[in-house]
C-alpha cells in the first residue's frame, strides 16, 4: 500500500475515544412515560423530531436490553419501587435523563404523594427543564449527555467503596 | 313527575331522615342523615334518577354544617334530563354509611376512593381496600387536619447501590 | 388403529402481572391476570400508581391558579379540563362570559377532541398491529399542537382559559390557519378509514371483543363514546341544557349498537367528523367582542396591555391575585358536567367564601370508565386484553389524579 491509500483507509485513535463514540451514538433508551411528559416523549419519537437520528430507534420496553433510562413524568409513591427496580435491571454501562420538572424536582406537585426530585435515590446526568419540555429541549438533552459521554475515561469507573 | 314533586314525596315517605333541602345555582341538593341514604335513593331511583354521576365526601371541619363528613351523591334522570344532589350527613367518631353498590355498580370504585382519601367506611361493600396510596399507608389524606405535604412517605426510600462508582463529569456542583 | 383418546389435563392457574410498566398499558395500569391456557378467568386492576394528591392542591390555591393544574389531568385533551373547571367556577360566582369567549372555547374544545380521538384509534391500532395508522394520526396531531401554539402559547399544557373569560384572544389569521388543518384532517380521517374499516385483521380482532350492554352501561357509570357505542343516546352537548353556547351548532350524534370494541372506534371516527363540522361553524360565525369580563365585578383578570400601562388595571390585577385580597365567590357549591371526548367530566366545587376554593373535586371518566374492564376481560383470550384496553382510552392523570 502506498501512502494515500494509507491516510484514506487507516484511522488512529484512542480506545476511549472509540469506545465513547460508538457508546454516545448509538443510546438504546428505556422510556419511562407516567404522565404529560411520556406523551411529548412519544412526539420526540415521531416524524417531526426524529431521536432515530441519534441511533436511539431502537426502543425496546426492556430495560436488559436498554442503556438510557428517560424518566419522563411524575413518579408517586406507589411507582418509585417500580423505578428503583427497573434502574436496577439495567446493566452497566447506564446513563438517566430525568425529563420534566416532575421527574428533576417534583415540579407544581408539592404533596404528600409525588417523589420531589428522582435524583434523591438514583443518580442523574442530564435534567430536561420544562413542563412539559419541547421536543427541541429533549433534543438538546440527548446532545449534552453524547457530550459528556464523549469526555468519559475508562478510569472513570471504579468499584465501590465497601462499607 | 318533575324534581319539585319528587323531592315533595320524598319528604312525605321519609321526614326523619331529611335534614334540609337547599337550593344553589339553580340545583336542588337534598341533605339527609347518613344511615338513611339506601332507603332514600332506592326511592330516587324507582322515580326516574337511573344514573349516579358521581360520589364524593366533603370535610366540613371549618367549613361547618350538620356533621363533619358529607358524602354527597350526583343523580342525573335522563328521561327528565335533570340533576339532583344528595348529601349524607356521617360523624367523626362513627364514620360509617350503608354501600350503594347494589344500586349502582360504578358505587364500588368511588366509595373505595373515598374510603381510602377519607375514612368512611361503607357497610357491605365487597372489597373495602385502599385504592390510590399503597396498601401501608397511614392516614387519610384529604382530611382537612392531614398536611399537605404529608408525613415523611415521600422521602423514605432507599438510595439505590450502583455497585461502581463513578467520577461526577467535571463542572458538576451539587 | 390408534384410536384418539381426549384426557382432561390438570391445570392450574397462571398468573400473570400485566405490570405498572408496559408498552401496551397506556400509562401507568398494573392488571393481574389469572390464565387458564390462554383464555383470562380473573382479572384484578391496580390503581394508584400516579396520584399526585391533586384535590389536596385544590385547596391551597387559588380560583385561577388551579386552572394550571387542570391541564395536567387529561393531558390528551387539556382544554377541555381548563373550559370545565372554568364553567364551574362561572356557575358557583355566577358569571355570564360574553359571547365570542364561548364560541372560542368550543372551537378549541372540538380541536382537543380532534386530537384526543387521533391518538386513542392509534394506539388502539398499534397495540392491534397497524403502526401506519398512529403515524397518520400522529402527523396530524403535530398541526393540531401548531394551532395551540399560536392561540395559547405551549403545544401541551395550555391554561388557556380563565374564570370569566380567556388568556388572551386568538390572532388575526387563525381561521385560515384552522381551515387548512380541517382540510386536512378530512382526508386524514378517510385515509385511515380506508385501512382499516374493511380490514379483515381488523375486524377480527375487535368484532364481538369486549362487549358491553346497555343495562351495564347504566349501571357502571359509563359515558362518551363507550356509552354511545352501546346505544345509550346521551350527549350533554344536545340532550341536558346545553353549556357555552352549544345550541347554536347543528351538528350529530354517532350511535352504535353492538357495544364491542369495532363500535366504539367507528363511533370515534365519526365524532371527528362531527367536530371537523362544528369547528367549521364556529370559525364561519364567530361574533366579534370582548374576551374578558368586566373587572370593576372583581373576579377576572383585566387584559395584559391595561396592566401594563394603566394605573386601574394594575390596581385590578392586585385586587384579584394578592394574597390578602382576591376574588370573593358566595359560600355554595356547584357541579358542572361536560362532554370531554372520554365521556362526562364534571367539576364539583365547594366554596366558603375566600380566595381558594374549599374543595374540588374532577369526576374522573377515565376511573368511571375502567371498572368495567375486569367485567368484560374474563372469557376472553390474552391477545384480546390490549384491544379492551385500547378502546377505553384510560388517561392515567385523570384515572388516579
Amino acid at each position: 500500500m502506498n501512502q494515500s491509500e494509507i491516510k484514506s483507509n487507516i484511522l488512529t485513535t484512542t480506545l476511549e475515544s472509540a469506545i465513547n463514540w460508538g457508546r454516545k451514538n448509538s443510546f438504546w433508551p428505556m422510556p419511562f412515560g407516567t404522565a404529560c411528559c411520556g406523551i411529548e416523549f412519544m412526539a420526540v419519537l415521531a416524524a417531526r423530531t426524529d431521536l432515530s437520528r441519534f441511533g436511539a430507534e431502537a426502543i425496546r420496553f426492556s430495560p436488559r436490553q436498554s442503556d438510557l433510562l428517560i424518566v419522563a413524568g411524575r413518579i408517586s409513591i406507589k411507582m418509585m419501587p417500580v423505578l428503583i427496580r427497573i434502574y436496577e435491571q439495567m446493566p452497566e454501562p447506564k446513563w438517566v435523563i430525568s425529563m420534566g420538572a416532575c421527574a428533576s424536582t417534583g415540579g407544581v406537585f408539592d404533596t404528600y404523594s409525588v417523589i420531589q426530585g428522582v435524583d434523591q435515590f438514583i443518580p442523574v446526568d442530564v435534567y430536561v427543564p420544562g413542563c412539559p419540555p419541547r421536543p427541541e429541549g429533549v433534543v438538546e438533552g440527548m446532545m449534552k449527555l453524547q457530550d459528556l459521554v464523549g469526555e468519559e475515561k475508562l478510569s472513570d469507573y471504579s468499584p465501590a467503596p465497601d462499607n | 313527575m318533575s324534581l319539585e314533586t319528587s323531592t315533595y314525596q320524598l319528604k312525605e315517605k321519609f321526614p326523619e331522615a331529611i335534614l334540609d333541602i337547599t337550593e344553589f345555582a339553580g340545583e336542588k341538593i337534598l341533605h339527609i342523615k347518613g344511615q338513611q341514604i339506601l332507603l332514600v335513593l332506592t326511592e330516587l331511583k324507582s322515580d326516574g334518577y337511573n344514573f349516579l354521576a358521581d360520589l364524593t365526601a366533603i370535610d366540613n371541619l371549618t367549613l361547618g354544617g350538620f356533621e363533619r363528613f358529607a358524602v354527597s351523591y350526583h343523580l342525573l334522570s335522563h328521561e327528565r334530563a335533570e340533576r339532583i344532589t344528595v348529601k349524607a350527613y356521617v360523624s367523626e367518631e362513627n364514620p360509617t354509611l350503608p354501600s350503594i353498590e347494589s344500586l349502582w355498580k360504578t358505587a364500588d370504585w368511588q366509595e373505595r376512593e373515598v374510603f381510602d382519601l377519607y375514612g368512611i367506611i361503607f357497610e357491605e361493600h365487597p372489597n373495602l381496600t385502599r385504592i390510590m396510596n399503597p396498601d401501608d399507608y397511614e392516614g387519610y389524606p384529604l382530611r382537612k387536619d392531614y398536611p399537605r405535604l404529608g408525613r415523611k412517605e415521600r422521602d423514605d426510600f432507599p438510595v439505590v447501590d450502583r455497585g461502581i462508582q463513578k467520577k461526577k463529569p467535571l463542572g458538576w456542583t451539587e | 388403529m390408534d384410536r384418539i383418546t381426549e384426557q382432561q389435563i390438570e391445570t392450574d392457574r397462571m398468573v400473570l402481572n400485566f405490570g405498572p410498566q408496559h408498552p401496551a398499558t397506556h400509562g401507568t395500569l398494573r392488571i393481574i391476570m389469572e390464565l387458564e391456557g390462554e383464555t383470562v378467568k380473573k382479572a384484578t386492576p391496580e390503581i394508584g400508581f400516579l396520584h399526585s394528591g391533586f384535590e389536596k392542591l385544590g385547596e391551597d390555591l387559588d380560583f385561577n391558579q388551579y386552572i394550571t393544574i387542570t391541564d395536567r389531568m387529561n393531558y390528551l385533551s387539556p382544554l377541555c379540563n381548563n373550559v370545565a373547571y372554568a364553567l364551574a367556577a362561572e356557575k358557583l360566582m355566577d358569571l355570564k362570559v360574553s359571547k365570542r369567549t364561548e364560541y372560542i372555547r368550543v372551537l378549541m374544545c372540538e380541536l382537543s377532541r380532534i386530537a384526543d380521538h387521533l391518538l386513542n384509534v392509534g394506539m388502539l391500532a398499534v397495540d392491534l398491529g397497524a403502526m401506519t395508522a398512529f403515524l397518520y394520526g400522529f402527523r396530524l396531531r403535530e398541526d393540531i399542537y401548531d394551532l395551540f401554539e399560536i392561540a395559547t402559547g405551549t403545544r401541551l399544557t395550555t391554561s388557556y382559559t380563565l374564570v370569566g373569560g380567556l388568556m388572551r384572544d386568538i390572532p388575526d389569521e387563525y381561521d385560515k390557519a384552522v381551515i387548512k388543518v380541517l382540510d386536512e384532517t378530512d382526508e386524514v380521517v378517510n385515509e385511515i378509514e380506508t385501512l382499516l374499516n374493511k380490514n379483515r385483521i381488523w375486524q377480527d380482532r375487535t368484532k364481538d371483543i369486549g362487549v358491553i350492554s346497555k343495562e351495564d352501561a347504566i349501571s357502571y357509570g359509563i359515558s362518551g363514546p363507550m356509552a354511545r357505542a352501546s346505544g345509550i343516546d346521551w350527549d350533554i352537548r344536545v340532550n341536558e341544557p346545553p353549556y357555552s353556547s352549544y345550541e347554536d351548532f347543528d351538528f350529530d350524534v354517532a350511535i352504535a349498537l353492538n357495544g364491542d370494541v369495532f363500535d366504539r372506534y367507528l363511533v370515534r371516527m365519526e365524532e371527528i367528523r362531527q367536530s371537523i363540522k362544528i369547528c367549521r361553524q364556529s370559525l364561519d360565525k364567530m361574533p366579534t367582542g370582548d374576551v374578558s369580563i368586566d373587572p370593576d365585578l372583581g373576579f377576572s383578570l383585566p387584559p395584559k396591555d391595561e396592566v401594563y400601562n394603566s394605573i386601574e388595571g394594575l390596581i385590578y390585577h392586585f385586587e384579584v391575585t394578592m394574597p390578602n385580597r382576591g376574588m370573593t365567590p358566595p359560600v355554595g357549591e356547584a357541579y358542572v358536567a361536560t362532554e370531554s371526548p372520554n365521556g362526562e367530566l364534571g367539576y364539583y366545587i365547594v366554596s366558603d367564601g375566600n380566595r381558594t376554593p374549599y374543595r374540588v373535586r374532577t369526576r374522573p371518566p377515565s376511573l368511571i370508565n375502567y371498572s368495567i374492564f375486569s367485567k368484560l376481560i374474563e372469557g376472553h383470550m390474552l391477545s384480546d386484553a390490549p384491544a379492551i384496553l385500547g378502546s377505553f382510552n384510560v388517561i392515567a392523570g385523570e384515572l388516579d389524579r
